[in-house]
């Protein structure tokens, strides 16, 4: 591959520990993205798609969790590669927000409800904009850890943050303009027509798209390289999903960022991804351009899900579940997870764990339909019957 | 809008509750002892006590009765006391400042300490310093404030003489004016620096002491309200942000988990009040507590029953007044939904 | 949790549920160590108490008044035969401990049963006949609530006279509100569940709905509250035989704490520190104990 990748995650593997066993959340999951491309990960509800997002700014809470295998990799302006699961705190911290910034599931509960919207954002600016707020509000910038800089980042406490408004009356101002006129640009970005109200208020006075906007606002501050948006419509109103998408959209053409989706939308998928990757039981078992899996899905799994979606043409009455559940993943064997519920399951399927294998240009697969018997050191037999026999595609 | 209707619920309430407590006071003041007691000064003649007697009603029918003391009670009369040979009213503004200036002392000391622990705790779940901070506040809730007075006597007091008994030393408490009766305060409006260091030397220890068993309520809330805003999705909002941990834990977590540990502060005060008890008359210092065991040794009712009737107000001003800041501070929660 | 369903057409199995979820909380419980402790002291103070007249010669005719052994008056521990010391009486430290235990055993028992009983059936009667009776029943909790636990048992006894009798008859008037407005709450809330809706589609009476339904879902946090009201009854009387409303002499802990204060100060430390060790463990012990149950059975209150 050549070196025009921004994000490289690498067999990547989350563990969570309890009383009842380790469970194998996340289980070698590998994907690159290129700057400005757009990712779907889409899978079912407890498929490790929220906990790989989450990885990628290293917020799985440890303990329960833990990074059992692979790497983040995020590849800097200079052609360095940082290690996001292995770098120091501080170096984390500074992507965070910066360079890859999320946007979360439900905003009602992402923001925080004791703080006003505009101080939840300046957050973002205190930490990562300084020197240009600073700048902006003619203040100077060379003292790091100095009152006037803690004042800047909102660390200050209570006095000395009213000495300061007493003694530097000017200044105190001055920053206060600055700091309000950055995050009312912000906010006014993504659409909002009166940021300087908006700013003063808490969270419960706006409605859910209100607070997704100011997410947004709060994860587009810094022109981060990438954003991850995790399942970022599902907790609002039907008629606000397809704005709030398109206000996205919208900012991602104007300002390159690469979005990584984590939904269980294909009709997202199909309308803003470039490319998408179907994850199931910890696993991405299948991923390529998004058109081409849509129209021809490749594992059984996926073909299972695309059959399961209600679409225009398809008849009443002839939409089909996939037959059996998830299996529970604590102290899962090896083997491929689907196989309980696969069509096609053979006995090899049950004994050993599906690798990722090229199908076409862009295109992996994970099953033992598309390997053959000699690779895995089994008889013929014991394999599944092979894809191209039934000529893949959906039936 | 139901936060305020609860609110001017209570605070209607609030009257009718006091009358409820004056009624138990006065069947109590019915049990034993002649009632005239209350009213009565030593140093009167038979006579003059069946005048007292007739002009109280006290030949009448216990609800006449009862209706004429609450008269005398409304009009400020709160009869005799006989351990401060005065009329109860005009002794019991002195002792209330004492004991306030004792419970608020501690109640600061068990918030701060209290919600400082319960932090590390609720941070820290299930490792060392959560066991720790939970078993420290399980010993504050076990231990009787009196006899850890007393442990606290031996080293400070005996051996190391740091802090003295009492209030204040009596050349010190001349010296300065005293307008509010809190002598801490007194001894800061008058600008007079030994007076304070005087005042806080006395007030330390038996702080402390009070202090300790309304921590462990404190402890408690702050741990579990803190373990439940760690989980919180906006924390992990704030760390995507780029925030540092400690900012995280400060600004984010701990902000939102001090506003339900605020209902449990109204619940301690009332701890506040009663082991201020034991530990006024262990280092001798002249607040109500104190006042009411020399009044029960020497079965001084008038005494006794006015203590009931302000302590019960006062906890319940306080109970109202933590409630009304908790609907306050949780305004945008509660009525965020 | 068993449903209507199970209990209507086979008792005998909907029974055996419930004995193994209860097997199941016995278990988690002792798998917290500090419970165990606590479980470890209790057992201790109880065989105390019990086998008092065992361990130590009964005083006579008064056996909680210690002996006087007026030869060795403030003797240290481990002298003159006295493992604890004497205090300025003479009376034995070791012996006061033990028969205190007796005392605080009773306290604790009579005021928790009592307040028990009485909470449970004035919160039940204010919860299930709802209305008037249950405002006004609610109303004179809320009067009792406004006054201060120790502070208003504290002017019971005072105006009962100072015994130790007293001192359990003004914690019984005042620790019942508690209980009171716990079941009143549960049931309310019980109430209002659907598997109560349930039996009332299905015609149970009033009666039976309470006894089968509402009262076994409501005791959880009654026994939670008793247990730990056992060591603060404790707690709360120790204070006010401090304060002097207990008879002289008895061998009751908080008396005894009272008696050696004087001692303490001149250095003769064993009579308050023992006797307020007494108080501290068996008041620990109690916390543990229902701090140990309420996480296993009301998991929300304590986040784990």
């Amino acid at each position: 591959m050549t070196e025009d990748w921004l994000l490289k995650v690498d067999d990547l593997g989350v563990q969570f520990h309890s009383p009842r066993g380790t469970s194998q959340a996340v289980d070698g999951v590998s994907f690159t993205m290129k700057p400005h491309e757009t990712l779907a990960l889409v899978g079912e509800t407890g498929c490790g798609k929220s906990v790989t997002a989450r990885s990628i700014l290293r917020l799985v809470a440890q303990p329960p969790g833990e990074y059992s295998s692979g790497s983040v990799q995020l590849r800097n302006d200079d052609g360095s590669v940082t290690d996001i699961l292995s770098a120091p705190e501080r170096v984390v911290r500074n992507i965070r927000g910066n360079r890859v910034s999320m946007i979360f599931q439900d905003p009602g509960k992402a923001l925080n409800p004791a703080l006003t919207v505009g101080r939840q954002l300046a957050e973002v600016f205190g930490e990562h904009r300084l020197g240009m707020v600073l700048e902006k509000a003619g203040l100077p910038t060379s003292r790091p850890g100095g009152t006037l800089v803690k004042i800047a980042q909102q660390r200050a406490g209570w006095l000395s943050v009213r000495l300061f408004q007493l003694f530097r009356r000017d200044a105190a101002r001055a920053l206060k303009k600055a700091m309000d006129d950055e995050v009312a640009s912000a906010l006014a970005d993504t659409g909002i027509a009166n940021p300087r109200k908006i700013m003063g208020s808490y969270p419960h006075e706006l409605s859910g798209g209100m607070k997704q906007r100011v997410m947004i606002a709060q994860a587009l501050a810094c022109d981060p390289d990438l954003l991850v948006a995790d399942e970022p419509t599902t907790a609002l109103d039907v008629t606000i999903q397809a704005r709030i998408l398109r206000l996205i959209h919208d900012l991602q053409q104007r300002r390159g960022t690469a979005i990584l989706y984590i939904t269980h939308d294909l009709s997202l998928v199909k309308e803003f991804a470039d490319r998408v990757a179907v994850m199931y039981a910890g696993r991405i078992v299948e991923m390529g351009p998004s058109d081409q899996v849509l129209k021809s899905p490749q594992h059984p799994y996926t073909q299972g899900l695309l059959a399961a979606i209600p679409r225009a043409d398809t008849p009443r009455g002839e939409l089909e579940a996939i037959a059996g559940t998830v299996p529970q993943l604590v102290d899962a064997p090896p083997q491929c997870h689907f196989a309980s519920r696969c069509a096609f399951a053979a006995q090899a399927c049950h004994g050993h764990i599906p690798q990722p294998t090229v199908v076409s240009e862009g295109r992996l697969v994970s099953c033992f339909r598309f390997s053959r018997a000699e690779e895995l050191d089994v008889s013929a037999e014991e394999m599944p019957q092979p894809a191209e026999a039934i000529g893949g595609g959906r039936r | 809008m139901q936060v305020r209707d609860y609110l001017i619920r209570r605070l209607v309430l609030l009257p009718f509750i006091m009358l409820g407590v004056s009624v138990i006071v006065f069947t109590l003041t019915r049990f034993t002892g002649s009632p005239v007691g209350i009213y009565a000064t030593p140093n009167m003649t038979p006579d003059e006590v069946a005048a007292l007697e007739a002009r109280y009603l006290l030949d009448q029918p216990i609800p006449v009765q009862y209706a004429a003391w609450l008269g005398g009670l409304l009009r400020g009369d709160l009869g005799w006391s006989g351990v401060s040979v005065a009329p109860v009213t005009e002794v019991i503004g002195v002792k209330m400042a004492a004991t306030l200036e004792l419970a608020v002392a501690a109640g600061l000391i068990a918030i701060l300490a209290g919600i400082a622990l319960g932090t590390i705790a609720g941070v820290r779940r299930n490792q060392g310093p959560d066991h720790a901070a939970r078993l420290f506040s399980i010993l504050g809730a076990s231990t009787p404030t009196f006899w850890f007075g007393l442990l606290l006597l031996v080293p400070f007091y005996l051996w190391l003489d740091w802090f003295p008994l009492g209030r204040s030393t009596d050349a010190v408490f001349a010296s300065i004016e005293h307008p509010t009766g809190l002598y801490t305060i007194d001894a800061l409006l008058a600008g007079n620096i030994v007076a304070f260091g005087d005042a806080l030397r006395h007030l330390i220890l038996p702080a402390v002491v009070l202090g300790f068993g309304a921590m462990a309520i404190i402890v408690r809330m702050m741990r579990s309200s803190m373990v439940e805003a760690m989980s919180e999705e906006y924390v992990d909002a704030a760390r995507a942000k780029g925030l540092p941990e400690g900012v995280v834990i400060r600004r984010h977590a701990r902000r939102n988990a001090f506003v339900p540990t605020t209902t449990v502060i109204g619940l301690s005060f009332g701890f506040l009040l009663q082991g201020s008890v034991a530990v006024e008359l262990i280092f001798r210092w002249p607040g109500l507590g104190q006042w009411v065991t020399s009044a029960i040794l020497s079965g001084d009712q008038a005494t006794i029953m006015a203590y009931v009737l302000i302590t019960a107000a006062i906890f319940m001003i306080v109970n109202l007044a933590v409630d009304i800041a908790y609907a306050y501070l949780d305004r945008r929660v509660v009525l965020g939904g | 949790m068993s449903t209507i369903e199970t209990e209507a057409t086979a008792p005998e199995s909907a029974g055996s549920v419930r004995w193994a979820r209860r097997r199941e909380v016995i278990a988690e419980v002792l798998r917290n160590p500090l419970t165990v402790v606590g479980f470890v002291i209790i057992a201790a103070f109880l065989l105390m108490a019990l086998f008092a007249p065992l361990l130590t010669e009964p005083n006579q005719p008064d056996p909680y008044q210690s002996p006087r052994d007026w030869a060795n008056i403030d003797s240290p521990p481990g002298e003159a035969g006295h493992v604890l010391g004497t205090d300025s009486q003479g009376g034995d430290v070791l012996y006061g401990v033990i028969w205190g235990s007796r005392l605080s055993l009773q306290l604790s028992l009579t005021v928790v049963l009592t307040t028990v009983v009485i909470g449970t059936i004035v919160g039940s009667i204010a919860a299930m006949r709802g209305g008037r009776l249950d405002n006004l029943l609610m109303r004179i909790v809320d009067v009792f609530l406004a006054i201060p636990e120790l502070i208003f048992a504290l002017a019971i006894a005072a105006v009962l006279g100072p015994s130790f009798r007293n001192i359990i008859l003004a914690l019984a008037a005042v620790f019942w509100v508690k209980y009171a407005r716990i079941i009143r709450g549960e049931i309310i809330r019980i109430k209002q569940s659907e598997y109560v809706a349930a039996a009332r589609v299905v015609g149970d009476s009033t009666w039976n709905i309470f006894r089968k339904d509402v009262f076994p879902n409501s005791v959880t946090p009654m026994v939670v509250q008793a247990t730990l009201d056992m060591g603060n009854v404790v707690l709360i009387g120790a204070t006010l035989s401090f304060i002097g409303l207990a008879q002289a002499g008895l061998t009751e802990w908080g008396a005894m704490v009272s008696a050696g204060q004087s001692g303490l100060l001149a250095g003769e430390w064993w009579v308050s520190t023992f006797a307020g060790l007494a108080i501290v463990l068996w008041a620990l012990a109690f916390n543990l104990v229902g701090d140990g149950l309420r996480d296993v059975l009301d998991p929300k209150t304590e986040g784990r």
